[in-house]
């Protein structure tokens, strides 16, 4: 009885909605039949034009339900709790009227949470994935896909406007799009200090020849200028290979154009590129390297933030790092040690071609959230949206992160209205660079960015010396076979290239090990699989 | 005639069954103060210990992690798979052995140290030097291999190496921490390093409970020093030695983080433990792992720790009269 009733007032709202659309639509029409003149007639068009697509836009508005909460889990690149997150959560609910809630797990445990709660079920509705997770569980079915909400909205045009289309055609599965990412993901650049190379009488190197010479020059020579010949190194990495992809990211002139992981190829198809002669032959440059001394010692031991302090102490002067950013703090922390922090961001040479842009991290809607479409209108696409919800995930909150005021701020004195970051909460004496979104690499601009003035001119130009010289990595795909073995084969792969690299076995004899502990035939059947 | 025994006899059991059931009952009801403070610890082991070991049942399975997902029961295929692989073989008898030799190394060091410690007749300077070796316990292993790595170092920054090469006994700084035949005594002198001091707690703890008499006795007896150790002190340490060798044993099988820190790529075949080696197969597959076969990995651990103990509890009862620690 109940579910006629209700059935009949839904029919009846219906009814009297269409009835009105027509009604609403009959007035319209009458009042441009009133005019006489053409020219009031062609304005009246105008007008009917204007007033319909303003109808239809709201109408479309009106199909998307603005959700009244939204739930989300993002690692530590939000700002924290400390700070100043609350304020950041208080100004985005009043900029969308959305509540928000905010899951943020120490940064260092936060994949461990995401395992958790994926294996839990209780999902956010949207939540921020590194590539290897995002191809992963959308493989699995558990994030939306959103390729038909994105295609055709305001957040597309953006991004296509900025003409970073590409960027977001590299994510999608299988033609498919289960996430969007707002910012490029960025990756490591040769920095070299103009110093050394000064001291030494050298220029920036071209070619993997005049590399090594320069790293010969700087282990050998007192590029430094203490006084002292051969107490420095010429390059230092924490480790032979990254811990993930794109795992050559941090000695790419010796790797040049080996991969030692999965990649597809120009015809399509997949391949294991530890197993190419290419990679071989890099093996053979690092071990060669290594036992020349151009490479620092303690490269197996080493840490990111071991390489960085010894960076800062003038102990080696060739570094990879990260673009951007990384160049201004490279070169602060420098000075602050009372050295020159001038940098050469190296194009890449001859043999390295392009530098590896990672994947950025994925902002993903689950498979559990009740209104996609809501999430990625209100949430995703208001994160690009170049005006005030851009500039929150971009700068932060003002008065807490940044500021127009005239006033002092870590030393530096600022005028009134002069854009500028505020002293981090957390580490008194230094200032916010950026909230979530790095502004160099955001794929939509915003539309008055005040910020864009501020940014360090080595910021700017190691990124465009980057975005100039870098190809995206391949998506990682999850298959069957690599979940089963590519743990072993991976750590494997790692334990070979450390022997080589430190002369205990030869590149002939590490791929006899591969062929005998399972290596080459784990390797084939992940790339069948990928291949299928 | 028979038959009515019998009788009687069910009899009899049925009323001792009543009798014991009640007095059962009263012992509950007179002791209900202390079941009550139990009950805390009884749930606790509960929820925390027994009722998560139904997850187990992924060892048979191809779970990945993912709530409502269809989870494939593939037998004893992580097993098989398990069994067939050469780095966990490598990570179970690595953990086996360093794990056994730590334990022993820090036994008998701790042991030793207990007694110069109460030895030591000033009580100021025997506290001092308690603290003193007690503190590296409360060292992060972050910390305590970031101290090694530098002491360590294969540069002229390395003060180990800076000693030998100056004192002409080496030519060229060794990599300690990256060389397989240095790696594995490196882990066992730094472990002895951080946790002796604290393991002589147990040990002083019994020797202060040693009768001041006995040793007078000794003394009046003609006792020497040495002989008052060898015929006192270890008798008495005995016993304490044994156990805290068993109950440390059953978490052989759990060495994670001091091997994790210190390791590296290029001793990996030597470092390699089982903790380690699940930690890889979830963290380098580059994907969701298949968490059915580390879950086997684990449940295999757990196994072989769990018959380790019975083991000791056996050697225990045959070495102590009777006495086991289960």
């Amino acid at each position: 009885m109940k579910k006629k009733v209700l059935s009949t007032l839904l029919a009846l709202t219906m009814t009297a909605s269409v009835l009105t659309a027509c009604g609403s639509s009959d007035s319209t029409n009458t009042e441009t039949t009133t005019e006489t003149t053409e020219e009031a007639a062609e304005e009246t068009a105008e007008t009917t034009e204007e007033a319909e697509a303003t109808e239809e836009t709201a109408e479309a508005e009106t199909d998307v339900e603005k959700p009244e909460k939204i739930t989300m889990m993002v690692d530590g690149t939000l700002v924290t709790q400390e700070n100043g997150r609350d304020e950041f959560e208080a100004a985005w609910e009043a900029l969308t009227g959305i509540d928000l809630e905010i899951n943020q797990p120490d940064h260092d445990a936060y994949y461990d949470q995401v395992g958790q709660v994926f294996a839990s079920g209780d999902l956010p509705d949207v939540i921020l994935l590194d590539s290897t997770r995002y191809t992963s569980y959308a493989s699995m079915g558990v994030l939306a896909d959103i390729t038909d909400i994105y295609e055709g909205s305001d957040l597309q045009a953006r991004v296509s406007a900025a003409g970073n289309d590409a960027l977001i055609e590299g994510i999608k599965i299988d033609g498919r799009l289960y996430g969007f990412t707002p910012t490029r993901g960025n990756g490591c650049v040769t920095y070299v200090k103009k110093a050394w190379l000064d001291n030494c009488g050298l220029e920036a190197p071209t070619t993997y020849d005049e590399y090594v010479a320069m790293l010969e020059a700087f282990t050998t020579g007192d590029p430094d200028g203490n006084g002292v010949d051969g107490d420095t190194y010429g390059v230092s990495a924490a480790g032979f290979i990254g811990g993930e992809a794109p795992y050559v990211n941090y000695l790419p002139e010796f790797y040049q154009d080996a991969y030692p992981g999965f990649y597809q190829k120009e015809d399509g198809t997949w391949a294991d590129g530890f197993t190419e002669d290419a990679m071989k032959e890099a093996l053979q440059r690092i071990a060669d390297a290594n036992a020349a001394g151009i490479i620092d010692p303690e490269t197996l031991t080493n840490g990111t933030s071991d390489c960085r302090n010894k960076f800062y102490e003038d102990k080696f002067g060739v570094f990879t790092y990260w673009a951007g950013t990384w160049a201004t703090n490279l070169k602060t922390n420098l000075e602050a040690n009372g050295l020159d922090g001038e940098l050469v961001a190296l194009e890449p040479i001859a043999e390295v071609g392009n530098y590896i842009e990672r994947i950025a991290p994925v902002w993903c809607i689950t498979a559990s959230c009740s209104n996609v479409e809501g999430v990625y209108k209100y949430f995703i696409e208001t994160m690009l949206d170049g005006g005030d919800v851009q500039m929150l995930w971009q700068y932060g909150v003002e008065g807490v992160h940044w500021s127009t005021a005239a006033e002092e701020v870590c030393g530096n004195t600022y005028a009134e209205g002069e854009f500028h970051m505020l002293e981090n909460l957390e580490k008194e004496g230094t200032q916010y660079t950026k909230n979530h979104l790095d502004p160099n690499l955001v794929l939509a601009p915003l539309d008055n960015d005040p910020g864009a003035a501020a940014i360090a001119d080595e910021n700017k130009a190691s990124a465009e010396t980057f975005a100039a010289n870098s190809v995206v990595a391949d998506l990682p795909i999850s298959t069957d076979a690599m979940q089963q073995y590519n743990g072993d084969l991976t750590t494997l792969k790692n334990e070979l290239v450390a022997n080589v690299a430190q002369g205990k076995i030869t590149v002939d004899e590490a791929y006899a090990q591969f062929e005998s502990e399972g290596g080459a035939e784990w390797s084939q059947a992940i790339v069948d699989s990928l291949n299928q | 005639m028979s038959k009515k025994i019998d009788e009687q006899t069910q009899k009899n059991l049925a009323i001792l069954k009543e009798a014991n059931r009640r007095s059962t009952l009263r012992r509950i009801k007179k002791y209900r103060g202390f079941y009550v403070m139990f009950l805390p610890v009884f749930i606790l082991a509960l929820v925390f210990h027994y009722i998560p070991m139904i997850g187990n049942y992924y060892a048979f399975t191809d779970y990945k992690g993912i709530a409502g997902a269809k989870v494939n029961w593939v037998g004893l295929a992580n097993f098989t798979k398990m069994f067939s692989m050469a780095a966990f073989h490598s990570a179970f008898w690595n953990t086996l052995f360093l794990s056994i030799t730590k334990l022993l190394l820090n036994t008998f060091a701790a042991v030793l140290i207990s007694l110069f410690l109460n030895e030591i007749v000033n009580i100021h300077f025997k506290k001092i030097a308690q603290t003193i070796i007690y503190l590296p316990h409360f060292m992060s292993w972050v910390v305590t291999a970031s101290v090694f790595t530098l002491i360590l170092s294969p540069t002229s920054e390395g003060m180990v190496n800076q000693i030998l090469v100056s004192s002409g006994i080496i030519d060229k700084g060794i990599y300690f921490l990256a060389e397989d035949t240095w790696w594995k005594p490196m882990f066992f002198v730094i472990n002895l390093w951080k946790d002796t001091g604290w393991g002589t707690i147990i040990f002083l703890a019994t020797l202060s409970g040693i009768s001041p008499d006995v040793y007078e006795a000794a003394s009046i007896d003609g006792a020497g020093r040495f002989q008052k150790m060898r015929y006192i002190t270890m008798p008495a340490l005995q016993n304490t030695i044994i156990t805290v060798l068993i109950l440390n044993l059953a978490k052989v099988m759990n060495l994670f983080e001091s091997v994790f820190v210190l390791q590296n790529d290029a001793v990996l075949s030597t470092s390699n433990v089982l903790q380690t080696y699940v930690y890889y197969q979830t963290f380098n597959s580059g994907t969701i792992p298949n968490y059915g076969y580390t879950t086997a990995v684990g449940l295999t651990k757990s196994v072989v720790g769990c018959i380790l103990v019975l083991i000791c509890n056996w050697a225990s009862k045959k070495v102590r009269d009777g006495r086991g620690i289960v």
